[in-house]
């Protein structure tokens, strides 16, 4: 069955099953392997994208979900504003360090921005509780989004 | 002598009168028509199967009637063979186990006649003579035909034979005592046969066919009486069963079915979701799996006409309005319990959202059910710790289960937070409420 997705601003067709989960389009049929599989659960959240600019967990999102909704993954990220100015944050705070989490990091804190431009510690808590990282970079992940907000150069 | 004799027919009387108030009225009582014997009555087709499979084979027509009567969700331990049994029913007083129904001619049922099929599914009477306990809900099935018990029974005579023997009983004194069954079932099994009702529609006699001596959705919706039997007083006002609350399906406005459009319960009852009113899970959710999706259209709609029928029946305990979307940032709205706001940012925010309509599909929109505005959080906490799993025509959407992630103090955390934020009236649930929870769910 041909499914259609927006995925990073091109219109993308392709069969897969409709239960078929997001994150293996993006990665198996679409070959965008940016974005991570972690859990399997939407517990840890190394798969984030955006669907419509907001982040969800695509490993346990059926493509048939997100049929002709707007998707946007880590590839495409750094082209939205508030994307650009995080991926920018991430290079000057040195966030990562093994950098498996990352891309749902990035993406998390991309949406963030983009819904609430000057976050305190309690945005970002509420928006970023769920993305886990085993070589906690947490205060430097802290650090970076305020430096996005605030468009500071450290 | 002749006070002793009467004293010993005051106490018959006495004793008599006091089943016949515990007992009630039957489950279709309410409707008050008068009632004729199904081969008097010209207007429709109540029994049977539907019209596309009038001329199916026997066996079809029983997996027809076998999946309305949902015999496998309790007939099935998860894991194992369908209809080998061994499902474990934790009750207060002990723990009963579902028993083989395959052909199997040791642990199953394959030495069963066809009278010893009737005898068991209408009449709750093993073949060995021994009573079955009311879980078996033969009590509903009594008001099925013989013709489709019989099918029923031609179609599990059709599936592999599976040697698979349940667990013996571990109830207590004095419930292992089986040869009391004979008495509660004298008292509380109509032991007879379904009677269409002149004044309503054929859909509606359908319907009540269907729901009461198939699908039996009184045995969980119905609240119990002293002798554990259902209370048609209080027909459909909702009850908990094996730890989960099935809600009031009455057709009270507040908190009954009053308010759901025909096509809510419609879409409801076959993809076990309705925009609004969320997403049946546990016992309801396998109902809708295993049983009420594989109904016909026009046999759901006929469920539908009945329920719309059923007396309206309060729930006081419920608030009597769901509370509308919560704010979209998780700084306003309440925050009842801080440690489950904690909880819900790691675990729930990403599919949930902190409005309560998930960014995901409506089917995880918690906005409106009846779950979170329970202010016992029964099923909420529920769901948190099993987990739940939608199948749709477009795919299955699911929720993990975090009952060996998170202790029992953090769901209750949890749970109270979901009710307070997206609910009329948070809960007050604790770790002890949870744990007890855990111990009451059928595995």
């Amino acid at each position: 069955m041909a499914t259609t997705l927006i995925v990073n601003g091109e219109t993308k067709s392709f069969d897969a099953p409709p239960e078929m989960p997001l994150l293996w389009v993006l990665r198996d049929i679409l070959g965008m392997t940016g974005t991570k599989f972690g859990c399997g659960i939407a517990q840890c959240g190394a798969c984030t994208v955006h669907v419509d600019g907001r982040a969800v967990r695509s490993c346990v999102l059926p493509v048939s979900a997100v049929e002709n909704r707007t998707v946007t993954t880590i590839e495409h990220v750094g082209s939205t504003p508030s994307g650009a100015k995080v991926q920018k944050a991430w290079l000057e705070a040195e966030v990562i360090q093994c950098g498996y989490c990352q891309s749902g990091q990035i993406m998390a804190a991309a949406a963030l921005l983009a819904a609430t431009p000057n976050p305190d510690d309690s945005d970002i808590d509420a928006a970023m509780a769920g993305n886990i990282c085993r070589c906690g970079t947490y205060v430097r992940i802290r650090e970076a989004i305020k430096h996005a907000a605030n468009g500071r150069q450290s | 002598m002749r006070i002793l004799g009467s004293l010993v027919v005051i106490a018959i009387v006495v004793a008599g009168l006091g089943a016949w108030i515990i007992r009630g009225p039957g489950p279709l009582d309410f409707a008050g028509g008068s009632k004729v014997a199904l081969a008097d009555y010209r207007a429709g087709k109540p029994t049977g199967v539907p019209a596309r499979l009038e001329k199916a084979s026997l066996v079809e027509r029983g997996e027809y009637l076998a999946k309305a009567a949902d015999c496998m969700v309790c007939h099935t331990k998860p894991g194992e063979k369908d209809y080998s049994g061994g499902l474990a029913f934790k009750l207060p007083f002990g723990t009963l186990y579902s028993t083989n129904i395959t052909p199997d001619k040791d642990t199953g049922i394959g030495n069963y006649s066809d009278q010893d099929f009737l005898n068991a599914v209408q009449h709750g009477k093993r073949r060995d003579g021994a009573r079955l306990y009311p879980a078996m809900p033969y009590t509903s099935y009594t008001f099925m035909t013989d013709e489709d018990v019989l099918a029923v029974k031609a179609y599990l005579f059709s599936q592999p034979a599976v040697r698979a023997k349940a667990p013996d009983n571990t109830l207590s004194f004095p419930f292992n005592q089986r040869w009391a069954m004979i008495v509660w079932s004298a008292v509380f099994n109509p032991d007879t046969r379904f009677m269409p009702d002149t004044s309503k529609s054929p859909e509606w006699n359908r319907g009540a066919y269907l729901a009461e001596a198939l699908a039996h959705c009184g045995e969980c919706h119905t609240p119990r009486n002293l002798g554990f039997a259902l209370d048609n007083r209080k027909k459909f006002a909702g009850a908990i069963t094996a730890g989960w609350r099935a809600f009031n399906i009455s057709s009270d406005k507040a908190t009954g079915l009053g308010n759901w459009s025909d096509q809510d319960l419609i879409s409801y009852l076959s993809l076990g979701h309705a925009p609004g009113h969320g997403s049946a899970s546990g016992p309801m959710g396998e109902a809708v799996d295993h049983s009420f999706s594989q109904f016909a259209p026009e046999d759901i709609r006929s469920i539908v006409a009945y329920l719309r029928s059923v007396p309206p029946q309060p729930s006081p305990d419920l608030p009597a309005t769901t509370a509308p979307v919560a704010p979209a940032s998780h700084r306003d709205g309440v925050t009842a319990d801080a440690r489950g706001k904690k909880v819900f940012a790691s675990a729930c925010a990403s599919c949930h959202g902190w409005s309560g309509e998930s960014p995901v599909s409506p089917m995880a929109t918690l906005t409106g059910t009846w779950a979170v505005n329970d202010p016992a959080a029964t099923n909420v906490a529920q769901i948190v710790i099993s987990g739940t799993r939608r199948h749709t025509p477009d795919g299955a959407l699911s929720m993990p289960a975090f009952g060996n992630a998170y202790t029992d103090d953090e769901i209750a955390a949890v749970a109270n937070y979901v009710t307070a934020r997206f609910g009329t009236k948070g809960s007050k649930l604790t770790a002890k409420d949870v744990a007890e929870l855990r111990e009451q769910t059928a595995e």
